[in-house]
């Protein structure tokens, strides 16, 4: 490990945020363009964050303050792990589990701190956002197991580098289309987008887990939101879309794929919690599974 | 009540201006029948959302609070509330002839007459009520209004706290809510 | 109205011994009863299927010295509105409560305490406030409370500092 390493995992960071977070900028704009508005402009969600930045804000106690540090410290710190298009800050390290367990580290700190703030619709919030979390973790960690068992490995970067260089066909949403299916509608719970968005619903809860944020501290949330989008987007992009072979097609599938989940979540109404944890578990959950048996007994995708 | 100086602003604040003139979040508290011209305001006809404003579920994330029509004096005590819980840099805009002096209802008993003795106004919207259109002009004078330095009701508010409350005791008697969901 | 409507009618006014007053509404009927009868009256409506009572509401007539307590009820079956009418006395405003027949109307009889000063006797919960909170006056909705006086004394009003007169054009012929 030299500096280097470390010089690269924060323009990571930074290129993930600063790419992100134009990427949601120009999706409010397709957002409004299909319920027919103008829309803001390209950069207002870069606005909006150093807007966040530049109010006051209070504390609600050491919990609350030292978990919103927390969150935002241990997402970035994921983001150094993922590899973007074959680059990464820490070579050997980006195993699936190091990403999962890393994650973890980000997501506790935002449950800590939004209970930390005493507020009962956070409390909620946090409690539906954990359901969603192991509604949808249980059927995507059965595909993911799978294509372990498939290739030997669980390094994220060589498991994007073996769907390379046969073309389109040989990535592995057409290889394992049911795996493929069942990742993409995670990737809808994951992001919060709809139909699974009831833990953050404005209108029933009050923007649920964000509802005693301001300030500084909801500039730490939208930032933290911005890199989180960042590493499940990328995740399912290297484990099912072939990662990139060069920083720009990355960009291109990358944007792609975004604006996919944002126009599909665009046209749809919300499940409620309990819905959408049925649905994980009926529908994606038995996808994972027979993909699993196909390709154990069967050997499919080889 | 001594007023707020004009034109004291470091380069930081210049620059945050910028940004709280481009990013309006309001916290949308209906409290009378102007409620009913947000809608098309915000939605496709209108699209507030090109000028950087949305709505926002709580008032620890909004920045301006509009109080669309008349106020109760049993509202009030929750705009109060409301107000008094927004991050600092924050802004109010009073629709309609209501909170300016009373409208149709200045001789009722359960409604206030003037919105600026209890809150620090930045902008007033004339009508009853005031149409999407007057309601998008206005929204952008408030972010003229912001950019130049000019809207500081919030700095009033601090620096004449006392005027305020005194006004608030007046009127209500009392701004703390007793009833049978806060006993 | 149909045969049947009228007969029923007729039942309900020999039962009760009061005349059912038509109304210009399409299926809505008045009833004028004493104070002292209301209850039976109510109980009576209810045991033949006005389930619903829709409405508890009162009326200051001030040049009689009387409130009038208005309770509108719904039956189901046919459809029908009946307007329950009795005559309190205004000095001293007491009724026994309904809340024995009609449970849903705990939330109206604390309504017209806060509004008129109407007493309920046998409600235990009438006196607490609803709709005003911190009220230190009269019932508002008293034809003699003075609400200009109210709002003068409370809310203070904006100066304005143009006054506009208008001119008085004769038109001449």
């Amino acid at each position: 490990m030299t500096l280097m390493n470390f010089i690269y995992g924060f323009l990571a960071v930074l290129g993930a945020f600063v790419f992100q977070t134009s990427l949601t900028g120009i999706n409010r704009k397709v957002t409004a363009r299909l319920q027919k508005r103008r829309g803001p402009k390209w950069y207002q969600q870069f606005i909006d964050i150093f807007k966040a930045f530049s109010k006051s804000s209070i504390t609600h106690g050491w919990v609350y303050d030292f978990g919103a540090i927390m969150a935002l410290g241990g997402i970035a710190a994921t983001v150094i792990f993922i590899p973007v298009a074959g680059m990464q800050a820490f070579p050997g390290l980006d195993n699936i589990f190091v990403i999962s367990y890393v994650l973890a580290v980000g997501m506790l700190g935002m449950a800590m701190s939004a209970a930390g703030s005493g507020n009962p619709w956070a409390s909620i919030g946090v409690s539906r956002a954990l359901t969603n979390m192991l509604a949808y973790d249980i059927p995507f960690m059965v595909v993911v197991f799978t294509l372990i068992y498939q290739h030997n490995t669980g390094s994220v970067s060589e498991l994007a580098s073996i769907q390379q260089g046969v073309g389109i066909l040989g990535w592995n949403f057409f290889k394992l289309p049911l795996g493929g299916i069942v990742s993409v509608i995670a990737l809808f719970g994951m992001l919060g987008k709809k139909p699974f968005d009831s833990f953050i619903a404005p209108a029933e809860i009050a923007s649920g887990p964000m509802v005693e944020y301001g300030g500084k501290q909801l500039g730490m949330m939208f930032t933290l939101h911005e890199l989180m989008t960042f590493i499940e987007v990328s995740l399912i992009l290297n484990l099912f879309f072939g990662g990139g072979e060069t920083l720009l097609i990355y960009m291109v599938k990358y944007a792609i794929l975004y604006t996919f989940t944002n126009i599909v979540s665009g046209v749809m109404p919300r499940f409620k919690i309990d819905q959408a944890v049925t649905f994980f578990y009926k529908v994606p959950l038995g996808l994972a599974f027979i993909q699993g048996l196909l390709v154990i007994y069967l050997g499919w995708g080889y | 009540m001594h007023e707020v100086q004009k034109n004291d602003r470091s380069l930081w604040e210049v620059v945050g201006d910028y940004f709280r003139a481009n990013s309006i979040w309001m916290k949308w508290y209906c409290t009378g029948c102007g409620a009913i011209e947000m809608p098309p305001t915000m939605t496709s006809r209108f699209d507030m959302e090109q000028l950087g404003m949305g709505p926002m579920a709580t008032p620890r994330q909004a920045d301006v609070l509009l109080i669309t029509g008349y106020l109760s004096t049993k509202t009030l005590r929750r705009v109060i509330y409301s107000y008094e819980q927004m991050q600092d840099p924050k802004y109010v805009v009073g629709f309609g002839s209501c909170t300016l002096n009373g409208g149709i209802y200045y001789d009722s008993y359960a409604t206030i007459n003037q919105l600026d003795k209890y809150l620090p106004v930045d902008l007033y919207i004339a009508g009853c009520m005031p149409r999407p259109e007057a309601i998008m002009n206005s929204f952008g004078e408030l972010i003229e209004m912001i950019k130049k330095g000019e809207a500081k009701g919030w700095k009033h508010y601090k620096e004449n706290h006392e005027w305020y409350k005194a006004n608030q005791m007046d009127s209500l008697g009392e701004v703390i809510i007793h009833d049978e969901f806060h006993e | 109205m149909t045969n049947s409507m009228s007969n029923w009618i007729e039942t309900l006014e020999k039962d009760l011994g009061v005349e059912v007053l038509d109304s210009p509404a399409k299926l809505q009927y008045f009833i004028d009863v004493e104070h002292t009868n209301v209850h039976q009256t109510l109980a009576y409506l209810r045991h033949v299927g006005f389930t619903q009572m829709s409405l508890l509401s009162c009326i200051d007539w001030i040049e009689q010295g009387k409130f009038q307590l208005i309770c509108i009820l719904m039956n189901w079956e046919n459809g029908v509105h009946m307007l329950v009418r009795t005559m309190l006395d205004r000095e001293n405003p007491e009724f026994t409560t309904i809340t024995d027949i009609y449970p849903g109307a705990v939330y109206y009889e604390r309504e017209i305490h806060e509004f008129f000063g109407v007493h309920f006797r046998g409600n235990p919960t009438y006196q607490k406030p609803l709709f005003l909170e911190r009220w230190d006056d009269m019932p508002p909705l008293r034809k003699d409370f003075d609400p200009q006086a109210y709002s003068d004394s409370k809310f203070p009003r904006r100066e304005h500092p143009h006054v506009f007169k208008t001119k008085v054009v004769e038109v001449t012929e």
